[in-house]
């Protein structure tokens, strides 16, 4: 206890304990004798009790001293509340252990970032001279954390604010607190608080002398930080502190990150189904992919000539009509694979791929065989208005053994879709397209890609499914009769 | 002649520290070797007589009583000031105010009486065998705690010590199973299962009253009531707060907790109770805690600070038996004092072993999983690594 005390103090310590001698002592003060305690020169020393900075939460890395609920020189009795911390959840009192005497405040009321286990004050027994304490040395101020400056060029995330506003200066007592203002300035400008002389109080940076200094040519404000879109906290360069020279000269943005602004949209319940159906689609079944082109004349021929008539059918209304009829050819290829092997279903309903703005969605044209086209034409108008407004029944939608997604209005010329599981093909038709024949004569094309799944219908079965869908397009005389 | 008038009067009070005041005895002599105090009286439950309410204590005993009060006190304070310099981590349940009730019970206790407690259990650690050091390198996890520093607060163990029990009130079935044990191998010993006014309402506990009554028990059920089970008043949780009387058919004392010499003379009487054979007895020590529940209580929010302070200022056991001490001549508090000092270099040593000392090494933690086994191949954190169970 008395291990480090100097010669003044032990010469202070003989002095004390020839005190009782000499009849020189001081009455006792009131506030002793109401503890009883009676003056023991046998402790006298002026080798003061540390009083650290507590850890009062589990998490409590650092904290903030709020205000000292009693000042030097007051008598303290155990369970006292000495000050208020502020910790990262709550503001909690500091309570003493012992009866004592507040010596000396270290830390003054409301500074922050103290970390835990710091000296913020030194306590002496009672009856103690309180102002002859001991400082240690090592307490003279806090020491500034560590300014951890990331050098190795690597892009800083935009939640390093704290990172740049943790460089301080260690100039007077105060010096190392930089208010919001004055940081912002710093972030913005990229400047360092040590260019810039400081000429507040203890030696405190104002915002008066960042501007100053900026106004003098310190610095060159960089011209796409404050760009258009407005961001709530200043993006810290701080790599560009480190690495970049004196800011006489700012270099070009290539190596400085780009605010990356984006808006989270956030995904509607079909979106979201539709996301991990087909996640899963393309993850689990093995895609083969199989296409053809396809001559449109006649189709086209013939829809002029039903409209004559009054009848308006849609190119679409064929394709459906052209793949039932195919299906009806090779049941084999209206599969799906039921985990182990691949089964055949029994029913051709074709679901049709409809854009609506919540999502793509498939209702179903059930017995496609069995309709004719007016009827798939009705059909399918209908189900795709209800689709969009979003009034499509479970059953409209869920099941169907094959797909057709056309994207021909769009003028996509070529595509492949994703199998809707547990369907076994997708059908994905191009936009018409005027091309020469071989005899140069001009024709309507039209590429349609089949995606299917190898495990129920393979590349054969998908190539004699394909020939027979374009012998149907080609010749509608076939959706009819066969 | 006025000599001869003092010795005479001195030679009285000697003979007749029964009769004469403290007050008066003190004029006449230096240093006492023995003083008596009268203390709060006893309420009874189903007793015709109990405890005395004059007690006395020799100068040696009461050295010892006070000196055990203060190092519970400063270990207590020790080991809140490590956790709050994060050397402790998790639970750190604090015994600074109920000193005397631990130091009291303890004094009357024989050797080979066995006792378990809840989890405040610290004092009664040390106050069982284990030194400051052990408890307080246990806490921060050093190998030469009690435990190897693998156990922590609520893991402390000694000879006759049945810890340290996490689970509310289940120490108190085990305490009855403990005194079965001592009076099926004919021992004279009893065992003391104490529990606080919180776990006093778990339903395990009056079945331990139930066998223990019916079979006789050797068990004395000690209900320290601190008047919070964590933040919940005894008012707001009991709707009985007569912990003494709730053993119904068995014989219950209550005792002023802040009072050590109390607590002694009342566990006395109920260890000589138990000891010839009439059974179980519960008793109630009142008492109060300066902190909060643990560590992570402030002790605040369900009481106020003026509250805890005047228990402090008024109460306070090792404050009051020290006053005690220094006016009725057993002791004067220079030597109070020095004791103090004494005390505080234990603490302060212990403190120094706990943050310096080395903690085991990472193949320990696949030891002493069982006890008195051949060693063999403990799996690890997943099927494919094994340890060896033994490391030497």
């Amino acid at each position: 206890m008395a291990a480090s005390m100097g010669f003044a103090a032990s010469s202070r310590l003989i002095l004390k304990s020839m005190r009782p001698l000499m009849q020189l002592s001081k009455p006792t003060p009131r506030w002793c004798a109401v503890r009883n305690i009676t003056r023991s020169n046998f402790l006298s020393g002026v080798e003061g009790t540390k009083l650290l900075m507590p850890a009062l939460s589990p998490t409590m890395e650092e904290g903030t001293i709020l205000k000292w609920l009693k000042q030097e020189g007051d008598a303290i009795s155990a369970g006292d509340a000495l000050c208020e911390i502020e910790t990262d959840k709550a503001t909690l009192t500091l309570d003493a252990d012992d009866d004592a005497v507040l010596a000396k405040i270290l830390v003054p009321e409301g500074t922050s970032g103290v970390k835990i286990s710091s000296l913020i004050a030194l306590l002496v027994p009672e009856g103690e001279d309180y102002k002859a304490v001991e400082i240690p040395a090592d307490a003279a101020a806090p020491s500034p954390p560590a300014a951890d400056v990331v050098s190795d060029g690597q892009i800083q995330g935009v939640s390093d604010t704290t990172q740049f506003s943790s460089m301080r200066h260690a100039v007077g007592k105060d010096s190392g607190v930089l208010s919001p203002a004055v940081r912002q300035l710093l972030d913005t400008h990229h400047l360092s608080a040590t260019d810039i002389s400081p000429s507040g109080p203890h030696g405190r940076l104002l915002k008066g002398d960042v501007l100053q200094f900026i106004q003098e040519g310190g610095a060159k404000k960089h011209p796409t930080v404050e760009a258009a879109v407005p961001e709530p906290t200043p993006l810290p360069v701080t790599q560009t502190q480190a690495t970049a020279p004196p800011p006489a000269f700012v270099p070009p943005t290539t190596d400085i990150q780009q605010q990356a602004t984006y808006t989270d949209i956030e995904l509607t319940n079909i979106r979201k189904v539709i996301a991990k159906r087909l996640t899963e689609s393309k993850r689990t079944t093995p895609h083969s992919y199989a296409s053809t082109d396809c001559n449109m004349d006649r189709i086209m021929n013939i829809r002029k000539d039903l409209k004559k008539e009054g009848i308006k059918v849609s190119v679409n209304d064929f394709i459906i009509k052209a793949a039932a009829v195919a299906l009806k050819e090779l049941p084999d290829v209206n599969a799906s694979w039921s985990g182990k092997e691949a089964q055949r279903i029994s029913d051709i309903d074709i679901s049709v791929a409809v854009a609506t703005d919540k999502g793509l969605i498939t209702p179903i044209v059930k017995n496609a065989i069995g309709k004719g086209l007016v009827e798939i034409s009705e059909n399918v108008k209908d189900l795709a208005a209800r689709a969009r407004e979003g009034k499509l029944q479970l059953h409209e939608f869920q099941g169907g053994s094959f797909s057709i997604s056309n994207l021909g209005m769009f003028g996509i010329s070529e595509f492949s879709a994703v199998i809707n599981p547990p369907q076994a093909c997708i059908l994905a038709i191009g936009s018409a397209r005027m091309t020469l024949s071989q005899s140069l004569k001009p024709q309507a094309m039209t590429t349609v890609m089949m995606s299917s799944d190898s495990r129920v219908v393979d590349d054969a079965l998908a190539a004699t499914f394909l020939q027979s869908f374009k012998k149907n397009m080609e010749n509608p005389l076939r959706l009819g009769i066969l | 002649m006025f000599s001869l008038v003092c010795r005479r009067f001195g030679a009285i009070s000697r003979n007749s520290h029964r009769v004469l005041p403290a007050a008066a005895r003190r004029q006449y002599t230096n240093e006492q070797t023995e003083a008596s105090f009268s203390v709060l009286d006893y309420k009874l439950h189903k007793l015709e007589s109990g405890p005395s309410a004059n007690v006395t204590v020799t100068r040696d005993d009461a050295l010892k009583l006070y000196r055990q009060m203060q190092v519970i006190r400063r270990m207590e304070t020790a080991a809140g000031n490590l956790y709050k310099s994060k050397a402790v981590r998790g639970f750190c349940h604090l015994y600074s105010g109920q000193e005397a009730c631990a130091v009291g019970i303890k004094a009357a206790m024989r050797e080979g009486d066995a006792l378990i407690t809840a989890y405040r259990a610290h004092g009664w650690a040390h106050l069982m065998g284990l030194s400051v050091a052990e408890i307080l390198t246990e806490l921060t996890g050093r190998r030469t705690g009690c435990a190897k520093g693998k156990g922590g607060s609520m893991h402390m163990y000694t000879k006759n010590f049945y810890g340290g029990n996490g689970i509310v009130g289940a120490q108190v079935p085990l305490g009855a199973g403990v005194a079965t044990a001592l009076k099926y191998s004919g021992s004279d010993n009893l065992c003391v299962a104490l529990y606080g006014d919180g776990a006093a309402n778990q339903g395990q506990i009056f079945e331990a009253y139930n066998i223990a009554k019916l079979w006789e028990l050797p068990c004395v059920f000690v209900c320290e009531n601190n008047k919070y089970g964590m933040g919940t008043a005894v008012e707001r949780a009991s709707a009985s707060t007569d912990y003494y009387a709730r053993g119904d058919y068995v014989p219950g004392i209550w005792v002023d907790g802040m009072d050590v010499l109390a607590v002694r003379e009342a566990t006395q009487f109920a260890a000589d109770y138990c000891r010839s054979g009439k059974g179980p007895l519960v008793m109630e020590v009142e008492t109060y805690r300066y902190s909060g529940h643990s560590m992570s209580d402030p002790g605040t929010s369900y009481r106020t600070r003026d509250e805890v302070q005047e228990i402090r200022q008024q109460r306070d056991p090792i404050t009051n038996f020290r006053d005690r001490m220094t006016t009725s001549g057993l002791a004067t508090a220079q030597e109070l004092k020095e004791v103090d000092l004494g005390v505080r270099a234990e603490i302060d040593e212990g403190v120094e072993r706990a943050k310096n000392e080395a903690e085991l090494p990472a193949s320990e933690a696949f030891t002493d999983i069982y006890s008195n086994t051949a060693p063999f191949m403990v799996r690890g954190c997943d099927p494919f690594t094994t340890h060896p169970s033994h490391t030497h």
